[in-house]
């Protein structure tokens, strides 16, 4: 077996959770997200998608801030330098293995 | 869970423009725009007031685009971020005061530029078809790049044919023809965003129980 295949097996579990993958893949696109906002593109449930935020946030991969805009209460989640590095490893990974694969 | 990371991405682009409200907000500009050209029809007799009213239209579009942008926070917080959830995009985050001062001066040029091309072939009267076609080609690249959405290419045809047809209407001066155009365009895209923004309503009520976490 080749490196490029083997690596497969050291994906980063964390990320390699689709839930987890999907709420990663989405605030790599932004500066950051509300949880309401996540919750309607990930269709995860409440407490699904908190336990999901809260292994990110222990895993340094996403940053969870309590706040407001305006009057509303918002907690916002950003992408952490961490979390953007290894989203990038995890996506050249399994990138490498399809092209060895197909 | 099968989508793939691009259309997630594009999605995600598609969402600042779901409610409308950037339409409604941009139409009010162009109205406000409108008024400011009407008025050198309406006041253009007396001496000097044009000079002024030219002078002004730095002053409305620094305003307009304030007020603009304010109206689209505004409205987004009071209407979108409680029902869709609320985010910030790199490009909000990334504009920085050089880059302003820079897009600032570069739109200076540009109507300095026009004035003097106006002054050396001797009519202004294709301005609102220079613009028409300026819009709709912002338009069209911001359906094909960001927004993803249809109506925009709708935008962007009316904006080419408007702009051509009030340039082609004898008698009117460039001032009235920018009136004209600015006016029905405003307009088109403010019942457009309207539109949106009552489907918006309709598809996305509040969450019960507060829509935070």
């Amino acid at each position: 077996m080749s490196d490029d295949l083997r690596s497969l097996t050291d994906l980063d579990r964390i990320i390699h959770e689709p839930a987890r993958l999907l709420v990663v893949t989405i605030l790599s696109s932004v500066v950051s997200a509300d949880f309401l906002f996540l919750q309607r593109e990930t269709g995860l449930t409440k407490g699904n998608l908190s336990a999901h935020l809260s292994r990110l946030e222990e895993a340094g991969y996403v940053k969870i801030e309590k706040t407001f805009k305006g009057k509303l209460p918002l907690t916002i989640c950003k992408l952490t330098a961490a979390g953007q590095k290894a989203l990038a490893k995890y996506r050249e990974q399994v990138q490498n293995f399809m092209r060895k694969t197909s | 869970m099968d989508q793939s990371y691009h259309e997630i991405q594009q999605r995600i682009r598609h969402y600042w423009f779901k409610d409308g409200i950037g339409e409604v907000a941009v139409g009010w500009l162009f109205i406000a725009l409108a008024l400011y050209f009407a008025g050198h029809r309406v006041v253009s007799p007396a001496p000097n007031v044009p000079l002024y009213l030219n002078l002004g239209l730095f002053l409305v579009l620094a305003v307009g685009l304030v007020l603009t942008r304010k109206l689209i926070s505004v409205l987004k917080m009071h209407i979108t971020y409680p029902r869709t959830g609320y985010v910030e995009y790199y490009l909000e985050a990334s504009v920085s005061l050089p880059a302003k001062i820079a897009i600032w001066t570069l739109g200076i040029l540009f109507v300095v530029l026009l004035v003097a091309v106006g002054r050396w072939v001797g009519t202004f009267q294709w301005i609102p078809a220079f613009l028409g076609l300026i819009f709709g080609v912002v338009l069209f690249v911001l359906q094909r790049t960001a927004s993803g959405l249809m109506r925009f290419n709708y935008h962007a045809v009316v904006s080419v044919l408007l702009g051509g047809g009030v340039s082609l209407v004898d008698g009117f001066t460039a001032q009235y023809s920018l009136s004209w155009y600015y006016g029905i365009f405003g307009g088109w895209l403010v019942v457009w965003g309207i539109g949106v923004l009552a489907r918006y309503l309709r598809e996305n009520p509040l969450p019960e129980g507060g829509s935070d976490e």
